[in-house]
């Protein structure tokens, strides 16, 4: 601490005047390289929360709200045994904050093609998410839903009849603690 | 170019401050860089609106190729194949090896809803009843 690097005055300063500019161009080099390299967003993560038991939950069909994803990705739609409706994932908000509102009971049961993609498994719970609805249940698609939905056209892929299970198993996606 | 030894001649700026910020920012950024080994397979992760970040430690990844290729690894990035048929004993040895692992599911936008269904399942065979699906910001996708 001899000297003082702030100090006014045109005197020569005393002792050994070292060049720093190699050190400082070392550091920006550095330092661009891990600016540069740095990843600070980290992925998101949709949390799903499966039932500890496999017994299933008996909802009456009348309170059931049924979204089918066929295999080419489009939504289809109905309330307890309705017709199922066609719709687009972007299509499917204000139908569930619509009927949702109406009628509050409803469950959600979601099932999806097992030829469809996996994005519409994520975009159809993100869509739920989004409508606030945090309990669904998440099934594999049964007979019945396939011959349901072959009949107002849309594309499925067949399944065996034994793979049905009873009921859908419910899951709920967690909020953050 | 001026040789060093410097003399008083002629301006002189004085480069502590800016030297000093730029170690303190070297540093920083040394300090919080995680160098990312590759991961098993490439996967394009599908989008969402949750707001829930990965965990960044003490996960265990599933990761699901486009073809519905399968690989089971501790950390986000390591990861050996896996036939599906093992999927739940590879789980199961995991989970016993380090109880408070979280597992997640990192799978490709193209793969087949029924694979996720088959490692769903496998996950809830080995009672891993709470997992995670990895995405993307909604707004991160173009």
């Amino acid at each position: 601490m001899a000297s003082n690097p702030f100090a006014k005055g045109g005197k020569k300063r005393p002792g050994i005047v070292q060049d720093l500019t190699p050190m400082v161009d070392v550091a920006f080099l550095l330092l661009t390289f891990f600016m540069l390299t740095t990843v600070f967003s980290r992925p998101q993560a949709m949390e799903i929360n499966l039932p500890e038991s496999d017994e299933g939950v008996e909802i009456a069909e009348s309170k059931l709200l049924t979204l089918r994803v066929a295999a080419d990705g489009a939504v289809y739609w109905n309330i307890a045994r309705n017709t199922p409706e066609r719709t687009t994932m972007d299509s499917l908000n204000p139908i569930l904050v619509r009927e949702l509102r109406a009628r509050p009971d409803l469950v959600t049961l979601v099932k999806v093609d097992r030829e469809a993609n996996y994005v519409s498994t994520v975009d159809i719970l993100d869509e739920l998410q989004l409508a606030e609805i945090t309990r669904f249940a998440l099934a594999p698609m049964t007979p019945q839903d396939v011959t349901e939905l072959q009949a107002v056209g849309a594309p499925v892929t067949p399944v065996e009849a034994e793979a049905a299970p009873a009921a859908g198993t419910p899951a709920a996606p967690t909020t953050p603690q | 170019m001026a040789g060093a030894p410097v003399t008083g001649k002629g301006p002189r700026l004085d480069m502590t401050a800016m030297v000093d910020v730029a170690f303190l920012l070297l540093t920083f950024f040394m300090l919080t860089t995680q160098f990312k080994a590759p991961a098993p397979v490439e996967v394009v992760l599908p989008s969402s609106h949750t707001e829930i970040k990965l965990p960044g430690s003490n996960i265990m990844t599933v990761h699901v190729g486009e073809q519905g290729q399968l690989f089971v690894g501790a950390g986000e990035s390591e990861g050996v194949a896996v036939p599906l048929e093992d999927l739940t004993s590879v789980l199961i040895q995991l989970r016993t090896q380090n109880p408070q692992v979280r597992t997640v599911i990192r799978a490709d936008r193209g793969a087949k809803a029924g694979v996720i269904e088959d490692v769903m399942d496998a996950l809830k065979e080995a009672r891993i009843t709470r997992f995670a699906l990895v995405t993307d910001l909604e707004d991160a996708q173009a």
